[in-house]
């Protein structure tokens, strides 16, 4: 029936959901608020109502098809996928399902491994249940969000493979601005399979996240090795770190689906594919690669760089006035350090393309240290300042003048005859205590390469 | 009177309004009464003080204004109770007006209330109104049945002598049946022409919101009104409307087209009738072309009743006691619960076209039934337009048969009783705009003729419905 060969088979079903202002169907926003206060009759699926697209969704939705390298279906067809369940409010949900909006794409991994990309289709959330001790309480305030369902192959071999292709379709999300990493929700449900236990699939829903993706797979791995395998759905608990039945596959509904009767099949032009398309910046791995080719960038600094696409917009523009490698490596030590540490987004700091590139090139030309560098950088995620101004009022002006060296060093050998004695027998590392104490005395401002050359002179 | 002469007397302070509501509410409840054609009452003096007002201030417009219009029961009318006919459904006060409805009102009308149905629209002849809702009774023998879905609308139609329109709704033969078998004007629009905003789906890719009433002139006034594209509903049309009212009953020159088989399957008297209309079009100037139209004939008429149930059964899913309407005392989990609720409260043949419906959309069956009828939906619409390059019109019977009793009814197998759609059926999946005209009884009983016309030729039908109107 299949012609796997691998130890392990595993294909994602993942959800996104889409930052749009409002739902795929109706005009209510989409933000946080009381329970069952952002809705309407549509997406309460009141009587009478009806559905009407978000052109937005639409937008988004083919955004992220052909980012992923999917041809775009010629029409837009909506289906109603009808089960029961209290928080649909209309007891079915319209997806796309005779015709995604995209098929037929692919996602390449670093190995070369090429992940397809069956489908990538829109539906709306159904709302969400809070459960009580002897009951549950439904909020429709979700209901009609937007979603994209990427649908992979069966194409990935590993928990790690799983993490990476997640990994990276976030990034393309991010890149394309369709996704909210602070709010939006990605959900992925796993197909998983291992060849000791004849290929036996099971779905593992409700996976949040690429770490979890991974912790989960390595989990039911493990669990199909040494237990009995049956075709069936079971949950990811992440507190628990296991997966549990949910139901066997014999019984899982029939959605008897049909085309949504209330919204016209609507035409797909090539123009608004070209416009979509010209709308896509480029993604970050081209981007990356780039770098690497043009500028000589480390691969993985070029990678950690293009991460994010503020942060890829802001390093192309200070390399633009510094130089390339010098600039990355600015951007992988200090900036993105700093970024981590204080949890700011990049637009919430003061860095800009002009304060960044000064610090970096005063640094380069020998106006200050490294670490006066570091300082300032620290200094620039709060406030805009200018770094040359701020050398000279602070007095951090690199040292560079010989004699004034010259004096501190000998002054610092007597201090440490020790240390000498040390360097003389050939300790390397007393070398670099001995610079350590000019940093001190100088704030950091001393030209510590000037210094070490000046120490190796002088004990010679 | 004819509405627009009525409207006017009452913009030009000719007739009291106040009164004259009054006394026709009186009027349509001693009518209710007898007949049991209305659901739910609007505050209908309410309206009447208001519009007055409006006159005194000199104020007074609208091409409806005064006009009381009634409203099938599955056309949302804000905080007036909309069920369908359901009891599933009872209780439910819609938050917002159908854009039919809300058109009305902005030309004046007074909304009296909500007219009762077959529920959800599944039914032909008028009984089968849901659990706990008193059975319409045929307005001109109260014996037989008035025709369905929109039966209280084509009863009270016939019934109302004050000036009274009725918005009726089809969605397989809903509006042309109850107007036949009552003797009234219904006109069924193209598909996409008027909104279904606010309109409870049967079957959404089938429903229209049609008009009932006295004459032709007065039918057209009201889909004037409520015809042209709506933000609301993306499958409104945008094609112009054009004007609908004031046109000749001119025939002269018009090409009749004739479906053998159709008359054919129509009771002896039916046939006679019909075709003697017929006949004195042609006296006026009318051409006879016989045509055939074999695929329609065979299979449209099941292939309307595999999407109408597939689209209903998903529409009625939603029904579960949860969000609206009935609700239940919470015992079980949710699937125990939603089936009592929907076990207790849906009527039988709303059970009947879920089973179907749902059936005919399952994995296994859904190439064999769902996909297959909605590829001879797009047949049957090709065989219409190639038809219609060679007429102007199609003139049929629009029931086989003249209202029945319940008697008669009860002897039907349910098979039989789908086969009285035969006509009206795939015209309405064809979604082509189609008039029934009264043109003569038998034993009283009204017997109705069908002119149907391609997409968007209302104006078409109207003119030839208009020569019928003035046959002898
Ligand atoms: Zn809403």
């Amino acid at each position: 029936m299949n012609n796997f060969t691998t130890d392990v088979v595993i294909g994602l079903e993942i959800h996104v959901q889409l930052n749009t202002t409002t739902g795929l169907f109706c005009g209510c926003p989409i933000k946080p608020a009381e329970p069952n206060t952002a809705t309407c009759p549509i997406c309460l699926g009141h009587p009478g109502a009806k559905p009407l697209v978000n052109e937005k969704a639409l937008e988004y939705g083919a955004k992220v098809a052909l980012a992923l390298g999917c041809k775009i279906a010629p029409t837009i067809t909506f289906s109603r996928k009808t089960y029961f369940y209290p928080d649909l409010a209309k007891n079915f949900q319209i997806t796309q399902f005779e015709l995604p909006l995209g098929n037929n794409g692919h996602l390449v991994l670093d190995d070369g491994t090429i992940v397809r990309i069956e489908r990538a289709h829109l539906e709306e959330d159904p709302g969400s249940i809070i459960r009580e001790t002897e009951s549950v309480l439904v909020d429709y305030n979700r209901s009609g969000v937007p979603l994209c369902e990427i649908v992979t192959g069966p194409d990935m071999h590993s928990p790690e493979q799983a993490r990476e292709f997640m990994k990276k379709l976030l990034n393309i999300l991010g890149y394309l601005g369709v996704y909210d990493p602070n709010t939006g929700i990605v959900k992925a449900d796993a197909n998983v399979s291992i060849k000791e236990k004849n290929y036996t699939r099971v779905e593992v829903k409700n996976i949040t996240g690429f770490k979890e993706i991974e912790r989960a797979l390595q989990y039911e791995i493990q669990r199909q090795k040494s237990q009995d395998v049956k075709l069936e759905t079971r949950g990811w608990d992440s507190e628990k770190g296991i997966t549990h039945f949910m139901r066997n596959k014999e019984t899982e509904a029939d959605y008897g689906y049909i085309v949504e009767p209330d919204l016209p099949i609507f035409e797909i032009s090539q123009d608004w594919i070209r416009s979509i398309q010209a709308s896509i910046p480029e993604l970050g791995e081209q981007r990356a690669a780039r770098w690497v080719k043009d500028w000589k960038i480390d691969e993985t600094d070029a990678k950690i760089i293009a991460n994010n696409l503020d942060v890829a917009d802001l390093f192309e523009k200070v390399a633009k006035k510094s130089k390339p490698i010098i600039v990355s490596r600015w951007f992988r030590r200090d900036i993105l350090r700093q970024l981590n540490e204080s949890k700011l987004e990049l637009n919430d700091t003061k860095f800009n393309e002009n304060n960044l590139a000064e610090t970096i090139n005063l640094v380069d030309t020998g106006g200050a240290t490294q670490q006066v560098g570091s300082n300032i950088i620290q200094l620039l995620t709060l406030q805009d300042i200018s770094p040359g101004d701020y050398v000279i009022e602070t007095g951090l002006q690199q040292i560079s003048d010989s004699n004034e060296l010259k004096k501190l060093c000998v002054e610092t050998i007597t201090e440490h005859p020790k240390a000498v004695e040390d360097y003389k027998k050939g300790e390397e590392n007393s070398l670099q205590f001995l610079v350590g104490q000019i940093m001190r005395k100088t704030k950091g401002t001393a030209n510590a390469q000037k210094v070490k050359e000046l120490f190796e002179g002088l004990l010679k | 009177m004819r509405i627009s002469e009525f409207v006017e007397a009452a913009k030009k302070g000719n007739i009291n309004i106040i009164e004259h509501t009054k006394k026709a509410l009186k009027e349509a409840e001693k009518i209710n009464e007898e007949y049991h054609y209305i659901t739910a009452w609007a505050d209908v003096e309410q309206q009447a003080e208001q519009l007055q007002k409006r006159q005194e201030e000199g104020n007074a417009t609208g091409k409806l204004f005064g006009v009381l219009i009634s409203v099938k029961d599955d056309m949302c009318v804000k905080g007036i109770e909309s069920c369908a006919s359901s009891a599933i459904l009872k209780g439910y006060k819609p938050l917002f007006n159908a854009t039919a409805v809300e058109r009305c009102i902005r030309e004046g009308a007074i909304i009296l209330g909500k007219t009762v149905q077959d529920e959800f629209g599944f039914g032909t002849f008028g009984d089968k109104a849901g659990i706990g809702y008193k059975k319409p009774k045929n307005p001109v023998n109260k014996k037989h049945f008035p025709g369905g879905s929109s039966s209280g609308a084509g009863g009270l139609t016939k019934l109302a002598d004050f000036p009274h329109l009725s918005l009726a709704e089809s969605t397989g033969g809903s509006t042309a049946a109850p107007a036949s078998f009552c003797g009234v004007i219904g006109i069924t629009p193209t598909y996409g022409r008027v909104s279904r905003y606010g309109l409870i789906d049967y079957a959404n890719s089938m429903d229209k919101i049609c008009t009932m009433a006295r004459t032709v002139e007065d039918a057209a006034l009201l889909l004037e009104i409520i015809s042209g594209q709506d933000e609301h509903d993306s499958t409104s049309a945008p094609e112009k409307v054009p004007q609908l009212t004031d046109i000749p009953a001119n025939v002269n020159g018009i090409k009749i087209g004739i479906i053998k088989e159709a008359f054919e399957g129509a009771d002896n008297h039916v046939r006679k009738q019909v075709l003697d209309a017929v006949y004195q079009l042609e006296q006026k100037g009318a051409r006879k072309i016989e045509i055939s139209l074999p695929i329609t004939m065979k299979y449209g008429l099941a292939a309307y009743y595999v999407l109408a149930m597939c689209e209903a059964s998903t529409n009625l899913a939603k029904y579960c006691g949860m969000r609206y309407g009935q609700h239940e005392k919470l015992s079980g989990n949710y699937n125990e619960y939603f089936s009592r609720v929907r076990t207790q409260y849906f009527g039988e043949e709303v059970k009947r076209r879920i089973l179907l419906g749902t059936f005919a959309r399952m994995a296994g069956y859904r190439d064999a039934f769902y996909t297959k009828a909605a590829q001879v939906r797009t047949k049957i619409i090709e065989e219409y337009n190639n038809v219609f390059s060679q007429v102007d019109v199609i003139i049929t019977p629009t029931m086989p048969i003249t209202a029945p009793t319940a008697e008669e009814v009860k002897k039907l197998t349910p098979l039989q009783h789908y086969l009285m759609d035969v006509i009206t059926a795939p015209i309405n999946l064809a979604g082509l705009p189609h008039i029934n005209v009264p043109c003569g009884q038998h034993n009283e009983m009204p017997i109705g003729m069908l002119i149907t016309g391609k997409h968007f030729a209302e104006a078409k039908i109207i003119q030839v419905a208009k020569a019928v109107e003035n046959n002898e």
